[in-house]
């Protein structure tokens, strides 16, 4: 999977007309990429709508990461990482939860719907979880509808 | 101790600033003698020498010039500690209010004692917090100041920041019951009092009204709850600010508590911290000042008008954020839709201690052309922790954006469920309170 999302590849529609979401997905390099991998080697389906980008630490990812993803049009943003106590850079998952506890009332207040940014913690073993998660979100979200902070205009 | 100079003929004793509430019934008529009345005393006891200062001890309080006490807000006890501070080597700058009009005021780094009698009184539509100005100074020798609770919670928040070195500043915080934006109340002036502004010589607030004095001795009153209904009178965020008495400071000074015998003759005082304690010994020593212990009634009524001054802002801030909770993305695109990227609210806020390299304007580019800035963003998630509602941000945009109802937004549920009132102490910004979770 490639880090960098070419406009160009991201459609809003799919070819039967509905709604088909982008997901921008945070994975932390040690647990939640590799729980990536291990759904891919396993064969686990899911739906294709999760862009991955991947991240030393879940902790790296700050809060205009998410702002960003949203503004250039993002219907949803998912961070994950590993359990916590099993993070490589021992408390980083830590800071995370504070950050997203922080962003989340943020964009609550805003009129951001609570289904659009979510936090999970997923190991690396944990291909199955991942491919699960993946699918209930990409549900949830189409169940949404658009971001209403996605540009007119954005496809 | 001489006998109290009256105030000017006619010019009402200052009672109490909290604009309609009840002040301490029977405040003294102006050009009596204020010898002890029925109604309970303020102080208690003799003049008190310095030794009888400690931390935590709550006194009565006026300077023994008969000029400053006479000009001063409330007895001229803030200015003549400032003064003794500053002559006794104790600081080597005082920052004080440089009038241009009654309406107009420049805080000054100064180490003039003329500049320090001459700011005596209090300023009720001087809406600068100093907080950005003292940044500026921050390594250089002590500083004094006296200060409204906001501004001592931006400097409480720079100082988390190691942005202003604590050490170096004492403060005496100012009672607050709210400040008004110049230029509206010059517009009133006009249009509502019927007087020329030029022609104001002095302003007071007294029992819920504003009072302006003209050149000629006339006093003008307006009910200031009446002015708010036109939104002319204290600022939104005066009206829910949640911090009327400055704790966080080294002296805490008002008028509330005062009673009718010491009425816009002595300012009622605590003191926070032992460096306060110091300087107060200081102006007692140095006979720039005299107190008394401040009565049990005094305390007892200090701490109901505060009360009832609370109350007060928790029921605005209902008003005003219930109603915004049903606001929806649209809303918000469309209040913030004509910044111009000023960055003037950024630059005056308080408690923002970025310098010239900052997140919320790194990555934030015009060309993007989203439809809420990143800038915006940023600082409304920065601010959610340290936001300390000074208004600033409000006041000085250009197109009138209502920011602080907007940062008070996100920082009201953060703030309220971790039970964190921004600048009152040392405790860490939430933000970076990263707390370990359990392991099992
Ligand atoms: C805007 C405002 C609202 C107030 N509201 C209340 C109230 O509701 N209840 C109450 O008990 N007391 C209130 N006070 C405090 C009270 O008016 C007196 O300032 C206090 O009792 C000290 O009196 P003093 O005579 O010792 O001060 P002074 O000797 O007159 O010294 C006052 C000092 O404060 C400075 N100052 C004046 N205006 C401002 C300002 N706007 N911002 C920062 N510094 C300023 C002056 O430069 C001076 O150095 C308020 C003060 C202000 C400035
Ligand atoms: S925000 Fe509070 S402390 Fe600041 S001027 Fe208004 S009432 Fe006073
Ligand atoms: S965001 Fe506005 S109200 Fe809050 S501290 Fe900054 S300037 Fe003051
Ligand atoms: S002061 Fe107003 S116009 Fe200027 S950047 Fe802030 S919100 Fe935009
Ligand atoms: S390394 Fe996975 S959360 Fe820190």
């Amino acid at each position: 999977m490639s880090d960098v999302i070419p406009k160009s590849a991201v459609t809003g529609c799919d070819s039967s007309g509905g709604f088909n979401p982008k997901i921008v997905m945070f994975c932390c390099n040690w647990c939640s990429y590799a729980g990536a991998d291990g759904a891919g080697v396993s064969r686990f389906q899911q739906p294709a709508n999760v862009r991955v980008v991947r991240v030393m630490c879940s902790s790296r990812v700050d809060p205009v990461h998410i702002y960003t993803a949203f503004l250039e049009g993002a219907d949803a943003v998912l961070m994950t990482g590993c359990h916590i106590g099993d993070c490589h850079y021992v408390n980083g998952n830590d800071k995370t939860l504070v950050k997203y506890k922080f962003v989340k009332t943020m964009l609550n207040e805003m009129g951001l719907e609570d289904g659009r940014l979510t936090l999970r913690w997923i190991s690396a073993s944990e291909g199955q979880q991942f491919a699960e998660f993946v699918t209930e979100m990409v549900e949830q979200v189409k169940a949404l509808g658009p971001s209403p902070l996605r540009k007119e205009g954005v496809v | 101790m001489s006998a109290p100079e009256n105030m000017a003929p006619g010019n009402p004793a200052s009672g109490n600033h909290a604009p309609g509430n009840p002040a301490p019934e029977g405040a003294a008529p102006a050009g009596k003698p204020p010898e002890k009345k029925p109604p309970a005393p303020s102080a208690v006891g003799e003049v008190l020498t310095a030794s009888g200062i400690s931390v935590g001890g709550k006194y009565i309080g006026w300077s023994v010039c008969d000029t400053v006490r006479k000009e001063g807000g409330s007895g001229g006890l803030v200015t003549a500690v400032l003064a003794g501070a500053l002559e006794k080597g104790l600081v080597k700058h005082v920052v004080v209010l440089k009038k241009s009009s009654q309406y107009e005021a420049v805080p000054v780094l100064t180490s003039d004692v003329d500049d320090v009698y001459a700011s005596a009184g209090s300023m009720h539509m001087l809406i600068s917090n100093p907080t950005k100005y003292l940044r500026q100074f921050q390594n250089d020798a002590a500083i004094a100041l006296a200060v409204k609770p906001c501004d001592m919670r931006g400097i409480r928040e720079q100082q988390k920041r190691n942005m202003i070195d604590g050490d170096k500043i004492f403060t005496i915080g100012l009672n607050c019951g709210g400040t008004m934006m110049p230029y509206k109340i010059r517009k009133v002036t006009e249009e509502v009092y019927g007087v020329n502004p030029a022609d104001v010589r002095a302003e007071e607030i007294e029992k819920g009204k504003l009072i302006l004095e003209t050149t000629d001795g006339e006093h003008h009153s307006q009910s200031i709850d009446e002015l708010e209904e036109e939104d002319n009178g204290r600022r939104e965020n005066c009206r829910y600010c949640a911090v009327k008495i400055a704790m966080n400071s080294d002296l805490a000074c008002g008028n509330w508590g005062v009673m009718p015998d010491y009425a816009g003759k002595g300012t009622f005082v605590e003191v926070m911290t032992e460096k306060g304690a110091e300087f107060l010994r200081n102006a007692i020593e140095g006979g720039y000042a005299e107190v008394k212990e401040a009565s049990e009634a005094a305390t007892e009524a200090r701490g109901k008008v505060n009360g009832i001054m609370l109350k007060m802002s928790a029921k605005t801030k209902e008003e005003i954020f219930v109603p915004m909770q049903s606001k929806t993305l649209i809303d918000f695109k469309k209040e913030l839709e004509n910044c111009i990227g000023c960055g003037a609210c950024r630059t005056v806020c308080p408690p923002c201690a970025c310098g010239n390299e900052a997140k919320c304007t790194a990555f934030d580019d015009p060309a993007d052309s989203y439809d809420i800035s990143l800038f915006h963003m940023v600082r409304f998630l920065h601010l959610m922790d340290s936001c300390v509602g000074c208004g600033q941000c409000s006041d000085v945009c250009p197109v009138d954006i209502p920011l602080a109802r907007l940062y008070r937004k996100f920082a009201n549920p953060i703030q309220d469920e971790l039970n964190y009132v921004t600048g009152m102490d040392d405790r860490t910004p939430p933000f970076f309170e990263i707390k370990l979770e359990e392991v099992q």
